[in-house]
């Protein structure tokens, strides 16, 4: 094998390594986390970035041919497809779960959501002036 | 052939890796308290085997499984929607039956 083909042996390996790393956190997160929403959250990571560095390592060791382009066209369908699957997976959680209070903060609308958010700053804010009088 | 000697052992070794981790996958599949946690498992194994197919193009040095790997994406991704659709629809259903008072069976099943 010629320098050439090592280096790209090397970098598609260094891809594929990463895109492994990601496939095994998003594994840890989906155990570690307790609810479903908080679980989404890790789930979604290997479906867009895991994949993708995992095809392209795949797309080095292939070269440029017609094989690379459609590895290339599964990862942009994902990049689509993903974000989409996990609004509606979280619209299931949120539509068939009565007790979705006892796990995450509800607020009815918007504006109580940024009531509570304004509130939350300036307790902080004079917090911050007690704890560093300038 | 010398070339084969290097790729052969790692493309093994990742396939060997990615089944690990889809059994686990299963386990959580399996063991999810709620619906939405089964389809999330389910949603990642159709991710993980899209790598092993790819994987598999490679080391068979078949191109048209990457075709096959382009196919599992669409149906996994229309599969979970699907589901997820059907799934919020049986339980407005059922709560629009307790509401008329004639939730007898749908009350036996939850």
């Amino acid at each position: 094998m010629s320098a050439v083909e090592w280096i790209r042996f090397i970098a598609g390996s260094i891809f594929l390594v990463i895109g492994m790393v990601i496939f095994f956190t998003e594994l840890f997160g989906v155990f570690h986390f307790k609810y479903v929403l908080n679980r989404m959250h890790a789930a979604a990571m290997g479906d867009t970035l895991g994949i993708s560095s995992c095809l392209i390592g795949l797309m080095i060791f292939s070269g440029l041919n017609f094989t690379t382009m459609k590895m290339f066209l599964i990862v942009v369908f994902l990049w689509f497809a993903s974000p989409v699957s996990s609004h509606v997976l979280s619209r299931l959680e949120a539509a068939t779960n009565e007790h979705l209070s006892e796990n995450c903060e509800i607020y009815e609308d918007v504006e109580s959501l940024e009531q509570e958010l304004a509130a939350k700053r300036e307790r902080e804010n004079t917090g911050e002036k007690e704890a560093y009088p300038s | 052939m010398e070339k084969e000697m290097i790729y052969h052992p790692l493309f093994i070794v990742l396939l060997i890796l990615l089944s690990f981790m889809l059994l686990i996958c299963l386990i959580r599949a399996v063991k999810g308290p709620r619906v939405a946690d089964r389809l999330m498992a389910v949603n990642m194994m159709g991710t993980m085997v899209m790598v092993m197919i790819s994987i598999l193009a490679l080391l068979l040095k078949e191109g048209y499984l990457v075709d096959i790997c382009l196919i599992y994406a669409m149906i996994s991704f229309l599969a979970v929607v699907v589901i997820s659709k059907v799934y919020i629809g049986i339980y407005e259903e059922k709560q629009h039956n307790l509401e008329n008072g004639e939730g007898s069976d749908a009350d036996e099943r939850s």
